[in-house]
């Protein structure tokens, strides 16, 4: 085992030269994208009160819903509110363009025509490329120059399972695992630098690019999940909402005879 | 009094949104002094916020402006800062030029609450009732979450005598806060002043029903002092007059209402048996005796 240990000397060179480079360059390119997506950020869109109006109105009837079992306001005030919430999401009164006024309104919003989606689709895609083109840039770099270099030798030992991991890039297969290649070296940075970004950055960066690799270009500007179709889910609150008024109790109906128990006035119940 | 413990008080103030204006003045001066603006870092923003709302508090529009300056320096164009001036605006100019900024405000952002809430508040101050709650009527069907808005309005229907919608308004609130028993306190005594003894019977019941920590052999205190009072004044009226009480929300009259009127009294006799209420027990019992 010792003999196989030192049957490989590293120049010293190539620390100099590539280890601490690749390193370096990533670190430094990481910084870089921080700062170009801080630029590119557009400002946040200025919602219109009508969208707002919209994108509220189902937080009205879910409170409502949530506080039915055992809701802190007397049946005649809840079935009023009640009411109204589901006349008015039965006559659209809530959306965005106001009532529909035929039968055409049944076609879904498509993603791609409409400018306010598009805007949210171009942000997702403008930092998406800000990711993409520097790690592509610098795995071509280390691909092409660096080609099969062994870099570095981990200090500790490691099993079998770690060989495709480590030593990347290059095909032997009874080099000792301990040993990283150049590419595997690139991999190790890409998905580990992300502690040090933070501790330079602060929390709230965007220099990690292997968090990015998952998320779609369409889905990253888009919080809100889309465009939704918000004249169907009123029809489907609408239905809630009834279900809903047939659960509704009243924390006042039985109070106090509660009290009455509490201050031992009345026999317990059980 | 020292730089470290001013911040720390002034941050505790901020995080708890307490108001105490002389106090967060008196301390703002010495930070605002020291120049402990600049160590605060990010956080020295907020304390110049807080600084400039004290100050106008209490009128010392001077500070308030050096405050004003700062922010609007860091900030240009930030909505904060934007209702922040009109603040201080409310402060010197006619409440028609703070109304007319205002509009500006809102017609470049109309999402923007802050100067809505600003503008309705000005607007009742001009006695613009009507224009007020039409305005906020408004502002609640697109903020509903707006507890605040929504106790604002009561208010303001309260004020105008109009129990009935205050009562709607305030069933907003309780279904937005149900774990507040001051809103159900406010409920009932906007019902008993409504006239709808039973509705308040039964959510004064709900406010003692709430109050965890008091049983038989404690003394109420605080809020459930004025819920057993509340209590008391609804079941002696329930009692005292066997006609059918009128209830706009349809609530019956609880069956054991004598019951729930011997146990208010021995409540509210509770309550005045400790030694600072010792002296007014006897007008107490005088009261409660004279039926």
């Amino acid at each position: 085992m010792s003999n196989n240990a030192v049957s490989l000397y590293l120049d010293p060179q190539i620390r100099d030269w590539v280890l601490f480079p690749i390193t370096l360059v990533m670190i430094l390119v990481g910084i870089l994208r921080h700062y170009v997506v801080v630029l590119l950020q557009s400002p946040p869109k200025v919602v219109s009160k009508a969208a707002m109006r919209e994108q509220r109105a189902l937080t009205r009837s879910q409170i409502l819903r949530a506080t039915a079992s055992n809701s802190p306001i007397p049946p005649s005030y809840y079935t009023s509110i009640s009411q109204h919430l589901s006349d008015a999401f039965a006559s659209g009164a809530y959306l965005k363009d106001g009532p529909p006024k035929g039968d055409n309104a049944s076609a879904p919003p498509n993603p791609i025509t409409d400018p306010a989606a598009m805007d949210g689709m171009m942000a997702g895609m403008k930092t998406q490329m800000v990711m993409m083109v520097p790690q592509m840039v610098i795995m071509g770099w280390i691909n092409f120059f660096f080609q099969g270099f062994v870099l570095i030798k981990l200090p500790f030992p490691l099993t079998l399972g770690f060989k495709s991991m480590l030593q990347r890039g290059i095909e032997t297969p009874d080099m000792d695992v301990r040993w990283v290649s150049s590419l595997s070296w690139y991999f190790l940075n890409f998905f580990g630098l992300n502690g040090l970004y933070r501790l330079i950055l602060g929390d709230a960066n965007s220099a990690d690019s292997s968090r990015d690799m998952t998320a779609s270009p369409f889905a990253a500007g888009a919080p809100a999940a889309g465009p939704q179709d918000f004249a169907k889910l009123f029809k489907a609150e609408k239905d809630n909402l009834e279900f809903s008024e047939g659960l509704h109790n009243w924390v006042g109906n039985d109070v106090e005879n509660r009290v009455l128990r509490k201050y031992g006035k009345l026999a317990p119940a059980y | 009094m020292s730089l470290q413990s001013a911040l720390q008080e002034l941050s505790l103030f901020r995080r708890n949104n307490i108001r105490k204006s002389q106090e967060t003045f008196n301390k703002g001066l010495v930070v605002l002094k020291a120049g402990g603006t600049a160590k605060l870092g990010e956080e020295g923003w907020a304390f110049l916020e807080q600084l400039a709302l004290a100050s106008l508090d209490i009128g010392r529009i001077d500070i308030a402006d050096q405050c004003l300056l700062q922010l609007a320096e860091k900030f240009p164009g930030s909505p904060r800062v934007d209702v922040l001036t009109g603040i201080r605006m409310e402060a010197t100019e006619s409440p028609s030029t703070v109304l007319s900024y205002y509009d500006e405000l809102l017609r470049a952002d109309s999402t923007n609450a802050a100067a809505w809430k600003r503008r309705i508040s000005v607007l009742r101050r001009m006695n613009k009732v009507e224009k007020a709650v039409e305005d906020l009527n408004e502002y609640l069907d697109t903020f509903y979450t707006d507890v605040e808005g929504w106790l604002e309005l009561a208010d303001i229907h309260s004020s105008a005598n109009q129990y009935t919608h205050a009562l709607e308004a305030l069933s907003h609130a309780l279904l937005l806060n149900p774990q507040n028993p001051f809103t159900f306190l406010q409920f009932a005594e906007t019902a008993y002043t409504a006239g709808d003894l039973p509705l308040a019977l039964k959510m004064f019941l709900v406010v003692i029903d709430m109050n965890e920590v008091e049983d038989e052999d404690t003394i109420p205190l605080g809020i459930s002092v004025r819920a057993w009072w509340g209590t008391k004044l609804c079941s002696r009226q329930l009692v005292s007059s066997q006609t059918s009480h009128e209830s706009n929300s349809n609530t019956p009259v609880p069956k054991n209402i004598k019951l729930i009127d011997e146990l208010a009294t021995e409540r509210v006799l509770t309550a005045y048996s400790g030694e600072h209420g010792i002296q007014a027990r006897s007008l107490v019992s005088n009261w409660m005796s004279g039926r």
